[in-house]
């Protein structure tokens, strides 16, 4: 009998040739993605995990007893009650956003596994594949039970089922990138540029906060899937290091293309938990830091270590850091009842922490909350002013990301509209149109809410909308969490300067 | 005929979708941006409308602009 190490090579290294079929018929480009290239080219394809099937099976059945010990002891309801209320909303956003955006990563490395061009890539996947399968399942399991607690934690399972505007931008967003991608651009976009860089937000700076904000439940089941995502996304960097070597133009594209997607939708699932639904006192840091510290030097140091420039757009994006996801916000709260989780006005006190932490454009933003503030004033805090205090008329939004056009600053907003084969187009920004503009025939059909909207697809009116088209309920769409009840309201004015 | 416009208000943090009447005139138009977004941004008097680039003569009618379904207006400050 072999040992461990005559058998593993042997076994996950096992490719041969084809004599029925052409190479280019077992992998074709389509699926198995460009530029197709003969097996000779990936032979040498290789990650450093090497894991066998029974070493996978031990260690994530001990990583499971782990989150299940840690449920046991600190993850019941009564636990869950004892959250400051700004953080459980957070995590009512990463119960709808996470689990069933994961279940979609097994499709992505289901597809790795099959259309692999190595066999050694083709077993990581199918780990990859098992992984995300229990990224699925466990926030699954300890979120949805949380509807007893709170019905909005129904989202966790109907979130992707709805037609909520989140709901279909995160579609757009994961469908490309993992539903219905080849092998090649998933695991580029997917293991490098999403699991290398972006995750870290989730799985470092979100662990972090919730060690912060006393939610250990959270913490253990980020950190643990964490340990997951480092070794799968592994997969991608010898497939990228094998399309720079015979196609840089296009592997530039991908990492830009896929760099400024994730961090559209990234900045608001993240950012608003770390500037707005975690108690100032539990935050750390800011988004922005963070952002910095975790992933802007980190993707920098990846672009040079394989050669590559940053993107087109970097400048852009560093002047995003100090506005987009605050200008989201502001958006969200004042259209709360479009969404599936409940938000806070930032007091005195956070407003003079974001002034310290966003100098560059606070003064706009401070101007809005003002001005929102001040129409709780006027009719009085309640669940009845509810509406009140909520826009009436339709936001919009862009037809690349699907998120609200709320690009650019308070004083200059970013939309940019574009005639294409006869049909009009909008944009948040420049980098959504050049991706838009790249691959046309990818995203030209695709109707964001106003479109639908105004073609009859979805109903106009505000209530229709909300109950028929997003599926929500007056008990479970977002609301002030203090109803506008904030002592500091009653104070005036001058607190807030 | 309503016609489906994307306005944008100086101050605010969101595009909207206005629906104007092409008889309406600019500072009409101005007005019904301004009162969608007064949640968030107090209303001015004095503002100036932008359309591809160009400041607008606020008596000018929406159908006199040019203005059709989906293009892109700004109202900023006067």
């Amino acid at each position: 009998m072999l040992g461990r190490e005559e058998w593993l090579p042997l076994a996950r290294k096992l490719d041969w040739d084809y004599s029925y079929v052409r190479e280019d018929e077992v992998f074709p480009e389509v699926i198995s993605g460009r530029p197709w290239l003969p097996h000779s080219e990936w032979k040498d394809w290789e990650e450093s995990f090497k894991t066998s099937y029974r070493e996978y099976v031990d260690n994530q059945y001990e990583k499971d007893m782990a989150v299940q010990a840690v449920h046991d002891a600190v993850g019941r309801i009564e636990n869950v009650q004892k959250l400051a209320l700004p953080w459980l909303n957070s995590l009512k956003v990463h119960a709808a956003a996470l689990p069933l955006a994961e279940f979609t990563g097994v499709i992505g490395n289901l597809r790795g596994a099959r259309f692999g061009r190595d066999s050694a890539w083709r077993t990581m996947a199918t780990f990859g594949a098992l992984d995300e399968y229990r990224h699925t399942q466990i926030p699954l399991l300890l979120f949805h039970p949380l509807l007893r607690l709170d019905s909005q934690f129904d989202w966790a399972h109907k979130f992707y089922h709805t037609n909520n505007w989140f709901a279909v931008a995160a579609r757009h967003f994961f469908d490309e990138l993992t539903v219905g991608q080849n092998a090649i651009e998933f695991h580029i976009a997917t293991n490098v540029v999403l699991e290398t860089g972006f995750t870290n937000l989730q799985f470092v700076g979100l662990a972090s906060l919730a060690r912060e904000s006393s939610d250990h439940m959270f913490e253990r089941m980020v950190t643990s899937i964490q340990t997951d995502e480092a070794r799968h996304a592994q997969i991608g960097h010898p497939v990228l290091a094998t399309v720079m070597k015979h196609d840089p133009k296009y592997t530039q594209y991908l990492v830009d293309k896929w760099f400024w997607r994730n961090w559209r939708l990234f900045s608001i699932l993240t950012g608003l938990s770390i500037d707005y639904l975690t108690a100032p006192e539990q935050r750390p840091y800011s988004f922005k830091e963070f952002m910095e510290e975790w992933i802007i030097d980190q993707f920098l140091r990846t672009l040079d270590e394989f050669g590559l420039e940053k993107p087109w757009y970097w400048d852009l994006l560093m002047d995003e850091l100090d506005i987009y996801h605050h200008m989201i916000y502001a958006s969200a709260y004042s259209y709360r009842a479009t969404l599936w989780f409940n938000f806070v006005i930032p007091g005195p006190a956070e407003r003079k922490w974001l002034r310290q932490k966003y100098p560059k454009y606070w003064d706009d933003m401070d101007a809005v909350w003002e001005q929102i503030s001040e129409r709780w004033r006027t009719v009085g805090p309640g669940a009845e002013n509810e509406l009140a205090v909520h826009g009436t008329a339709m936001p919009t939004f862009c037809d690349l990301c699907q998120l609200p056009l709320s690009a650019g600053t308070p004083r200059k907003n970013t939309a940019r509209v574009l005639v294409h084969d006869g049909r009009k187009y909008i944009f948040c920004s420049e980098p959504c149109q050049w991706i838009f503009l790249h691959e046309p025939e990818r995203y030209a059909n695709h109707k964001d809410i106003v479109k639908r909207v105004l073609s009859g697809e979805a109903p106009a009116q505000l209530p229709n909308l909300l109950t028929e088209y997003f599926n929500l309920t007056p008990d479970t769409w977002g609301k002030d969490a203090h109803n506008g009840n904030y002592e500091w309201l009653g104070a005036g004015k001058d607190l807030a300067a | 005929m309503p016609i489906p416009l994307y306005g944008f208000l100086q101050g605010d943090v969101v595009g909207l979708l206005i629906l104007a009447d092409d008889r309406d005139t600019l500072e009409a138009l101005a007005r019904k941006l301004q009162a969608a977004a007064s949640l968030r941004v107090a209303s001015r008097d004095l503002v100036r409308v932008v359309y591809n680039d160009k400041t607008m003569d606020l008596t000018m009618t929406v159908a006199q602009a040019g203005l059709q379904a989906l293009d892109r207006f700004d109202v900023l400050s006067g």
